[in-house]
């Protein structure tokens, strides 16, 4: 009878949420549409839910409503279209609309060997390349015998195909790919005898991977996909399905499907510049269990037993991506004395409230909170990530700031890590060391404004900041920077073009090309490379492709600087005019009136809205400030 | 109960088949279908053994190639 009542009203919230979908579909409203899709997810994963979610958004009826186009080629051992409907259906919670192309199973080397295979037959956004171990190497998987073991062969062998894969695809295409690394055997041949032993399988895989990072790191834009750490995750007994390896040449379980698809996403998102940046937590029983306003400083549960420790574990999973660069904020309905006491106070607090760039605690609604969050920390609300225990506070913040991405914490405090981490929101192909010196920087950032209030005139902040600035040409030491910057920066962006590293390359080795990154340092610290420059020279003309600034320095005249060293350079190549375009884009007012400001003229305005700005740099250059100092590498 | 595992059934061929419900009886079958295919014979697998919580062996799947063929089986695992 119970069960009954709980399987009718789970039936009917998946009803609920199901036609919440479709409604938000039909009335375009896409940010709406993604908070339905990634419900349905989260609380009906299943292949229904996927093949729904693509029921609905490929339907007939319905109208482009914002989804972003991408196309993913699936090269694989397997058959791997199996995966499609649940790929598709996770890209709609991520806002896209995937577009697949894909060969027969074992086909992923002729396919990628021969130019003119499909597979470079259209610009591809991103392949996969999923080969079980098993299938790369079967004589170090089922067919591994004692007798047959020519380790060093099999290591040579394995290296040589791959670098010639690899080769071949980098010359044929631009598209990042990704490569699964081998998988454990489950069963290793020499059983307990296995690490004791140099004929382990165990080690081998181990060598086999190490190789595989290595090989993938010398090509711009391939990259690895933990597949082993999956397996691990999810245990090798439920990942794969024996029944359909056989039956259908389709290794995978439903479940790992789910995790693959999911891992995926991660790596579609930082291409995209989609990962988060900001996480926003809510305090009492998020940071630690109780009511703080009730329990007070020694009620509040944080400490070394059940269930302060699954707190403790929470907080030290934040501070993990904390160091990671990840920028914390804290929105919570509390007395702000009381908490700042906690902090200061509390014995088993993990988080310190410096760890925090931003601090909303007061009564007003969290959506208030969180649009101030990102105004004051200069952030897009599309970048942030809320986390609360209230599903009150979190369906709110799904109406009315459908942009920002919400974590329901579940009831049990031992689960919180998962539920942060499980969907990797703030996972980015790359760390660079601007992101593990970002947190510090937004501090940086808060003490500049501050300063900012104290200084009487602008000038005199701006002398007062004692900035250096340094230009240098894009090249190897910066290259995932810059195409990193192309990809996150929203606001201070002219055209918004977004690259990968190779295509970044590409420019480098064409001599029309002038590139440059700009790294400012100040009296607070090193900002890092926190701008690019990207222009190519036509007869006489030097036209700027890119021209982006990281929001962490906007307000510092750094954006004249550099319009001055772009003259500088088109006098250096002869180039006697600059072209400057605006791309509008929701996010980028605050760049528009760039070249107006720097006395470029209105050229002319294309059907799109996006502008063209002419200088005549031989009689009206742009002059560096008197402010900064400069380094400038050639 | 009986009834409704008959509907539970057309409701996922018609889902995975792409055919109305209705239009689903006794003598559908993989090769009177449309669309029944190999690779949609997968996917109906998956979806009937999610929907009921059962679970086929490989000799099972080569044996469910009608309508009649799967309600019984499934019947027989519930």
């Amino acid at each position: 009878m119970n069960e009954a009542h709980t399987s009718n009203q789970s039936a009917k919230r998946e009803a609920q949420l199901r036609e919440a979908f479709s409604l938000q579909v039909q009335t375009g409203n896409r940010d709406h549409a993604i908070q339905f899709a990634r419900l349905l997810l989260k609380e009906f994963a299943s292949a229904k839910t996927y093949r729904y979610l693509g029921k609905v958004v490929s339907s007939e009826s319905v109208v482009d409503f914002g989804l972003k186009p991408y196309r993913i080629a699936l090269l694989s051992s397997f058959s791997i279209e199996f995966m499609k409907d649940a790929l598709f259906a996770l890209g709609v919670a991520n806002g896209l609309l995937i577009d697949f192309y894909q060969t027969g199973f074992g086909a992923f080397r002729q396919e990628i060997l021969n130019p003119s295979s499909g597979l470079y037959q259209k610009p591809m956004d991103l392949t996969i390349l999923a080969v079980e171990g098993e299938d790369w190497l079967p004589e170090i998987y089922g067919r591994y015998t004692l007798y047959s073991s020519n380790l060093i062969t099999i290591k040579e062998n394995f290296k040589h195909e791959l670098t010639g894969l690899l080769e071949k695809f980098r010359s044929y295409s631009h598209s990042p790919i990704l490569i699964h690394d081998l998988a454990q055997p489950l069963y290793c041949l020499l059983g307990i005898a296995e690490g004791s032993n140099q004929l382990g399988q165990r080690e081998l895989v181990h060598d086999l991977n190490k190789l595989l990072h290595e090989l993938c790191s010398r090509y711009s834009d391939a990259f690895v996909v933990n597949y082993q750490t999956l397996v691990s995750r999810v245990g090798g007994n439920h990942w794969y399905d024996l029944r359909m390896k056989h039956y259908a040449r389709f290794p995978l379980s439903q479940e790992a499907i789910g995790e693959l698809a999911r891992e995926y996403m991660k790596y579609c998102r930082s291409l995209l510049g989609y990962s988060k940046k900001c996480l926003v937590v809510d305090l009492d029983n998020t940071l630690w269990g109780g009511v703080l306003g009730e329990d007070g400083l020694e009620g509040i549960k944080l400490g070394p037993t059940y269930p302060g420790s699954a707190f403790i574990d929470f907080q030290q999973q934040i501070l993990g991506l904390h160091s990671r660069g990840v920028i914390l904020a804290v929105a919570s309905k509390n007395n702000q004395q009381d908490v700042e006491e906690v902090f200061a106070k509390h014995s088993s607090m993990i988080l310190r409230r410096t760890d925090f760039s931003a601090f909303e605690v007061h009564w007003n609604a969290k959506v208030e909170s969180l649009k101030h969050i990102a105004y004051q920390l200069n952030i897009g609300l599309e970048h942030m990530v809320f986390v609360d225990d209230n599903p009150v506070e979190c369906e709110q913040v799904r109406m009315h700031l459908p942009m920002v991405t919400v974590i329901l914490l579940p009831p049990q405090p031992e689960q919180y890590s998962q539920a942060l981490l499980e969907e990797g929101w703030f996972d980015t192909v790359s760390i660079s060391t601007e992101d593990i010196k970002r947190s510090a920087l937004y501090e940086q950032r808060a003490q500049a404004e501050a300063l900012r209030e104290t200084s009487t005139d602008l000038e005199g902040f701006y002398r007062d900041l004692d900035m250096t600035l340094d230009f240098s040409p894009v090249s190897a030491k910066n290259l995932a920077r810059a195409a990193q910057l192309t990809q996150k920066t929203n606001q201070f962006n002219a055209t918004t073009r977004r690259y990968t590293e190779g295509e970044i390359t590409k420019c480098l080795h064409d001599p029309a090309w002038i590139t440059a990154v700009v790294s400012v340092t100040d009296r607070f610290g090193d900002n890092g490379i926190v701008g690019l420059m990207l222009a190519h020279l036509a007869e006489q003309e030097l036209i700027i492709d890119t021209f982006l600034l990281s929001c962490r320095v906007i307000g510092r005249t750094v954006e004249t600087a550099m319009l001055a060293y772009l003259c500088e350079i088109a006098g250096s190549v002869n180039a006697k005019e600059l072209i400057g375009e605006i791309i509008p884009t929701q996010k980028n007012p605050p760049v528009r009136d760039l070249f107006e400001r720097h006395g470029f003229a209105l050229d002319n305005t294309g059907e799109t809205g996006n502008s063209y700005w002419r200088l005549n740099c031989e009689t009206s250059k742009v002059e560096y400030p008197a402010w900064f100092k400069f380094i400038k590498n050639q | 109960m009986e009834n409704n595992i008959e509907q539970k059934i057309k409701l996922v061929m018609s889902d995975i088949l792409n055919i109305p419900e209705d239009l689903i009886n006794e003598s559908t079958a993989s090769d009177n279908t449309d669309g029944w295919d190999s690779g949609n014979h997968i996917q109906l697998i998956v979806a009937l053994e999610e929907e009921f919580s059962i679970n086929f062996d490989v000799t099972e799947f080569e044996s469910m190639l009608s309508y009649m063929d799967i309600l019984k089986l499934v019947k027989a695992k519930l």
